[in-house]
């Protein structure tokens, strides 16, 4: 059975981006027969965003108030719950990720053998963008406190591109995360006892706009992450059953 | 304890009593919050008017002038109050966050529909 698949695109100010992103995604369904739905969730963005969304017919939900990164994805979440989908791929609006990968990513959920698979730039050497040594040194550190509270080794915490089933879908449109989604949700899932692989992915460096983690927040960031995986250490962790 | 201060404190209980009253009247706080209103300033009212009990319990505490247990206690209700209004702007947050996300998908709904 052919399973239907969203991709949800978050956008806050992306108006550099949105439309080759969109078209490059819509390119490649016509070439590899592939169905791969998009769904847009335009984050109150100050910049043309709304309007580049309504003049190409880009599917899209704009919120009608900024919500951040959390909220937004949710967003979508509830969208692809709404609709009936039954893998859902969450993908960045700023060129970063590539389109090609999104096949490798959902194989593992269609073939049933995971639940939540991870885009990773750490699981295997290719050679890659792989962000700063900063930032590559912050992210050994998360990954040691994700060790830490659920037992699990996870190389790429902060990857953004990340596929996961319908189970996690409801999961996710019930309670997400609105700051530090990605290390957070990871964590959670883990310890809700779901299957979670990573998959190694090549990322592109950013075409435009500003990434949402600042350099200068990077260390506020960090702190906050690691206290966050201790309280889901400490927290106790159900399914959430569909009713 | 001096016999301004004793003033003072009956002088400020009077004050935060008239303006919890007056903020009730005007419908700008549920009674259920003004009740601990009244309770902060019936507190700082009896320190005014019975200074030797809050001396004595002081003393039992270990505090070197009774007006420190009274900053004391104020800075603790404050403290556990600042913690309270946190756990609710926490859930406000997730309710807006909730209501918004749900009118925006109500709204691109009606809007495809519309075309």
């Amino acid at each position: 059975m052919k399973q239907k698949v969203l991709l949800i695109i978050p956008a806050y100010n992306e108006e550099e981006n949105i439309l080759n992103t969109y078209n490059t995604i819509k390119n490649y369904n016509k070439k590899n027969k592939t169905n791969y739905d998009v769904i847009v969730i335009n984050d109150g963005s100050k910049d043309d965003t709304k309007k580049i969304l309504e003049e190409n017919h880009i599917p899209h939900i704009n919120l009608i108030h900024n919500l951040g990164i959390g909220g937004a994805v949710q967003t979508g979440y509830k969208y692809a719950y709404s609709n009936d989908y039954d893998i859902a791929v969450q993908y960045d609006g700023d060129g970063q990720h590539d389109v090609r990968y999104v096949k490798n990513i959902i194989e593992p959920i269609i073939k049933n053998k995971a639940d939540l698979v991870i885009g990773s730039r750490f699981v295997e050497d290719i050679d890659t963008f792989k962000s700063t040594f900063a930032r590559r040194i912050g992210i050994k550190i998360i990954s040691a406190f994700m060790k830490f509270s659920t037992g699990k080794k996870i190389y790429d915490t902060t990857s953004g591109f990340r596929a996961c089933t319908k189970e996690i879908i409801y999961d996710f449109s019930i309670s997400y995360p609105s700051e530090y989604p990605e290390p957070i949700t990871t964590a959670e899932i883990l310890k809700k006892k779901y299957r979670v692989w990573e998959i190694p992915v090549e990322m592109n460096e950013r075409v435009g706009g500003i990434s949402s983690i600042r350099a200068w927040k990077n260390i506020y960031y960090m702190i906050n992450v690691c206290l966050a995986l201790l309280a889901i250490k400490i927290r106790r962790y159900k399914k959430c059953h569909r009713v | 304890m001096s016999q301004s201060l004793t003033i003072t404190l009956i002088l400020s209980s009077i004050f935060l009593m008239l303006l919890t009253t007056y903020v009730l009247k005007k419908g700008r706080i549920p009674e259920k919050y003004s009740l601990l209103w009244y309770g902060f300033s019936l507190i700082i009212l009896l320190v005014g008017l019975f200074p030797n009990i809050f001396t004595w319990i002081s003393n039992k505490l270990g505090f070197e002038v009774m007006s420190n247990l009274v900053i004391a206690i104020i800075i603790g209700s404050l403290l556990l109050l600042t913690m309270a209004l946190t756990i609710m702007v926490a859930g406000q947050k997730k309710k807006t966050t909730m209501l918004i996300q749900e009118v925006s998908m109500l709204k691109a709904k009606l809007e495809a529909e519309r075309k």
